[in-house]
C-alpha cells in the first residue's frame, strides 16, 4: 500500500512539476484510397484497374523538453496483391509486399544542449538534390510502383552534435533495411524477351547480417551550404543474382545486397538568379554483384511568383562494371535531363508537371498532377503519367505502364 | 549662449511631452522598435485567407520567437489544417542583412533553404510572402517622415522606408504608419517601384506584458485582391526559450 502511494505521489509530483507545463502531444494522419488506371496491358500482367487504400497515424510526445517519443503505424490495403495479408504487426519492413500493418516509425530523441540523439525506427535524409540524391544511403524505397516510391524507415541509432554553423552526424544501423522492389510477374518487372521458355522463380533475398555506419559532416554558411558524407554499409537496391534449376527447371532469382562504401559530398548555393545544387557520391564495392561508379547531380531551382522551376541533369561513370543485373532506379535515373514545374493556383489547388529524358534519347517520362483540397480534411489529387521508350532503357522499358490515377485523401 | 540654452531647452520641453527630437523619422522607427523589445514572444496563430468570394482557407501555426528584430530566431510551426501539420519555418534575422529562412517538410523529411530570390513567393498559399514573416530592424532602412495622417481615427506618424543595400528586398519602398500615443504599428503598405503591392494593417491593439501589441494582423495582396487575416492568440512576452531549439535541428524536432 505504501509503495502504490509513493507511485501515485511521484507521478503526481511528475504531473506537477514546473517543466510539465512543456509537455506535448501531436498527432497527423490520414485515410487514403487511390486508383491507378493502366491503359495499356503489360506482357506478365494484364490487370489495368488497381485500388490502394492506406491509413497512416503518427504520434509525437514530449514529456519534458529533452526528451521526446514518436509513434506511428500503417494499415494497408491493395486489390492487386501489392499487400501480404497476414494479419501481424510488421517492423522489419524487409518483405516482398507491402505488411498489412507495421511500425512506420518508433523512436526516442534525446536533447542535451547542441547534441541530438535518436534511437529507434526513424527516416534519414542525407543530401540536398531533389532529382536523384546520390549520398541519401540511409533511405529506402518502397519500389513496387517504380514512378511512386515512398522511403521506408531504418532501425539505428543517430547523433547530432551542431558546432554554430557546422554539424556532425553519425549514424549507426544495427539491422538491414531494403528498398522494396517491384513483384516478379507484375508490370513494373520487365523481362527480357528471351525468358519465356524457362519460368522466373522468386528465390528470395540474400539480407547481409552486419552494420552499417556513416558520417555527415555539414555546414551552413550565408553564401554556401555543403557537406561531406562517407557511409559504409550495403546496398539498399539489390544486385540479382540468377541460378539456374534443373528440377523443374527454373531459373530462380535471388536478391543479393553488395556491401559498399560511399564517399559523398554535397552544396547548395543560393545566387542572384537562382539556387544551384550539386551533390556526388563515389561508390566502391568488392562484390563481383556490383559496379564501382560515381553519381552527380548538378540542377537549379528558381520561385518565381507562384511557380517553383527546378531543372538539371543526373550524370553517371562506371569506374569497374561487374553487375550483370541490379534493381537501380537512381542508377537508372542516370544520364537524363529532369524538370519538374509546379503552380499553386490559390492556398486549395496546385498543378505540377514534371519530365525525365534519357540523354540518348531512349526514355522519356513526363506527369501531370492537378490537387485540389475540399474543407480542412479532404484532397483529391489526379495524375497522368506517360512513359515511352526503348525496351533496353530503364525508363523506356516501362513504356507499357503509363497510366491515370486518382488519389482521395482524408488528413486529421 | 542664450541660443544654447534656448535648444537644451527645446529638447528637453520635447523629451517631456514624449516626441522625438524634431520628428526624426529614424528616431520615431528607432523608439518603436525598442518599446517592442522582449527576449521572447510565443503565440498561436490563426491564419483566414480570404480572396475577392470570401474565405478560403483556415490555417494555424505556434510561433516561438528567441530575441527581437534583427537580432532574433523564430520558429512557425503549422498545426492546421491537417495536411500541413508539423511543417515548420525557421527564420533567423540579421540587423545587417536580410533573414536566413529554412523550411521543413515532414512528408519528404527534409529541410530546404528559402533562396533571397524566393522571397517574394506567397508563404503556404498565404497573402504573406516569406519576406513578409522576418523581423524588420530600424537599421536596414533609410526613412523620410512623411508628415502626420489618422489611421482608423488614430492620429499616427506617415514614414517612407526604403531599404538599405544590404538589405536585399523585394519592395522598393514602404510606406509605415506609426501612432503616435503608443508607437505602435498601424499599417504597412509595400510598393514595387510605383506600385502598391501590398498593404498590412494592425488592429485590435492592447498592452500585452507592458508592450503594446496588435492582435491581429491583416495583410492584403492589392494585385491579386486578396487578403489574410493573422490573429495573435495565447500571446505571451519573456518567455523562458533556449538558443538550441532554434536551429536547423530543432527545426526537424516534432
Amino acid at each position: 500500500m505504501i509503495r502504490v502511494g509513493a507511485i501515485v505521489a511521484c507521478v503526481a509530483a511528475f504531473a506537477t512539476a514546473p517543466n510539465a507545463s512543456a509537455q506535448t502531444i501531436s498527432q497527423r494522419g490520414f485515410l487514403e484510397g487511390a486508383l491507378w488506371l493502366f491503359p495499356a496491358r503489360a506482357p506478365a500482367d494484364s490487370t489495368r484497374v488497381m485500388g490502394d487504400g492506406l491509413i497512416r497515424e503518427e504520434a509525437f510526445y514530449k514529456p519534458t523538453g529533452w526528451l521526446q517519443f514518436a509513434g506511428g503505424f500503417e494499415l494497408r490495403g491493395n486489390t492487386h496483391d501489392q499487400v501480404d495479408r497476414r494479419r501481424r504487426l510488421d517492423f522489419a519492413d524487409r518483405g516482398t509486399q507491402r505488411p498489412l500493418l507495421s511500425v512506420r516509425r518508433a523512436s526516442v530523441t534525446f536533447t542535451h544542449g547542441p547534441l541530438t540523439i535518436d534511437a529507434g525506427k526513424q527516416f534519414i535524409r542525407w543530401g540536398k538534390t531533389d532529382i536523384v540524391t546520390p549520398t541519401d544511403r540511409f533511405a529506402p524505397r518502397d519500389f513496387l510502383n517504380v514512378v511512386d516510391a515512398e522511403f521506408i524507415a531504418v532501425t539505428g541509432i543517430r547523433g547530432a552534435l551542431q558546432l554554430g554553423e557546422n554539424t556532425i552526424e553519425a549514424v549507426w544501423t544495427p539491422r538491414f533495411t531494403p528498398s522494396r522492389i517491384p513483384l516478379l510477374h507484375q508490370r513494373w518487372t520487365v523481362l527480357p524477351a528471351n525468358t519465356g521458355i524457362v519460368p522466373l522463380v522468386d528465390a528470395g533475398a540474400v539480407f547481409p547480417t552486419g552494420s552499417q555506419t556513416g558520417v555527415r559532416v555539414s555546414h551552413v554558411g550565408q553564401t554556401l551550404e555543403y557537406a561531406v558524407a562517407f557511409f559504409n554499409g550495403f546496398n539498399h537496391q539489390p544486385a540479382i543474382a540468377a541460378t539456374p534449376r534443373a528440377f523443374p527447371p527454373a531459373i530462380a532469382l535471388t536478391r543479393i545486397y553488395p556491401a559498399i562504401r560511399m564517399l559523398g559530398a554535397d552544396a547548395a548555393m543560393p545566387t542572384r538568379w537562382f539556387t544551384l545544387k550539386a551533390e556526388t557520391a563515389y561508390v566502391r564495392s568488392s562484390s563481383p554483384l556490383a559496379d564501382d561508379y560515381l553519381l552527380y547531380v548538378v540542377q537549379i531551382e528558381r520561385q518565381r511568383g507562384e511557380w517553383l522551376f527546378l531543372g538539371g541533369y543526373a550524370g553517371e561513370v562506371v569506374t569497374r562494371a561487374r553487375a550483370p543485373a541490379t534493381f537501380a532506379p537512381d542508377r537508372g535515373l542516370s544520364r537524363s535531363f529532369v524538370a519538374r514545374a509546379s503552380y499553386t493556383i490559390d492556398p486549395n489547388r496546385s498543378v505540377v508537371f514534371e519530365t525525365a529524358v534519357r540523354q540518348n534519347g531512349k526514355g522519356v517520362y513526363a506527369k501531370a498532377e492537378y490537387s485540389q483540397a475540399r474543407g480542412a480534411h479532404w484532397r483529391v489529387t489526379a495524375a497522368m503519367r506517360v512513359i515511352a521508350g526503348d525496351a533496353d532503357d530503364f525508363l523506356g522499358q516501362y513504356r507499357r505502364n503509363s497510366h491515370g490515377t486518382v488519389t482521395l485523401r482524408y488528413s486529421f | 549662449m542664450n541660443r544654447r540654452v534656448l535648444f537644451a531647452t527645446l529638447i528637453a520641453g520635447m523629451a517631456a511631452i514624449g516626441l522625438p527630437a524634431a520628428d526624426d523619422a529614424r528616431t520615431i522607427v528607432a523608439e518603436s522598435q525598442r518599446r517592442t523589445n522582449a527576449t521572447s514572444q510565443r503565440y498561436e496563430g490563426v491564419l483566414q485567407v480570404f480572396d475577392g468570394k470570401g474565405k478560403i482557407a483556415d490555417k494555424r501555426w505556434t510561433f516561438d520567437r528567441l530575441g527581437s528584430h534583427g537580432n532574433s530566431k523564430a520558429i512557425l510551426r503549422f498545426t492546421a489544417p491537417a495536411e500541413v501539420k508539423g511543417v515548420a519555418l525557421l527564420v533567423v534575422s540579421h540587423p545587417d542583412r536580410a533573414s536566413d529562412q529554412w523550411m521543413w517538410t515532414p512528408a519528404i523529411e527534409r529541410d530546404r533553404r528559402i533562396a533571397l530570390q524566393d522571397r517574394s513567393t506567397r508563404f503556404f498559399g498565404t497573402d504573406f510572402s516569406f519576406e513578409d514573416l522576418e523581423e524588420r530592424d530600424v537599421d536596414q532602412y533609410d526613412y523620410v517622415l512623411q508628415g502626420e495622417e489618422q489611421v482608423e481615427g488614430v492620429v499616427c506618424w506617415r514614414i517612407q522606408s526604403t531599404p538599405k543595400q544590404t538589405k536585399t528586398s523585394q519592395y522598393t519602398r514602404s510606406l509605415v504608419w506609426i501612432r503616435k500615443e503608443t508607437y505602435a504599428l498601424a499599417r504597412i503598405e509595400s510598393f514595387t517601384r510605383d506600385k502598391a503591392v501590398r498593404r498590412l494593417t494592425y488592429s485590435n491593439i492592447a498592452n500585452i506584458q507592458g508592450i503594446w501589441t496588435a492582435q491581429q494582423l491583416e495583410m492584403a495582396d492589392l494585385v491579386r485582391g486578396s487578403r489574410t487575416r493573422l490573429t495573435l492568440d495565447k500571446l505571451q512576452y519573456n518567455v523562458p526559450m533556449k538558443d538550441e531549439d532554434f536551429t536547423l535541428l530543432a527545426l526537424r524536432r516534432k
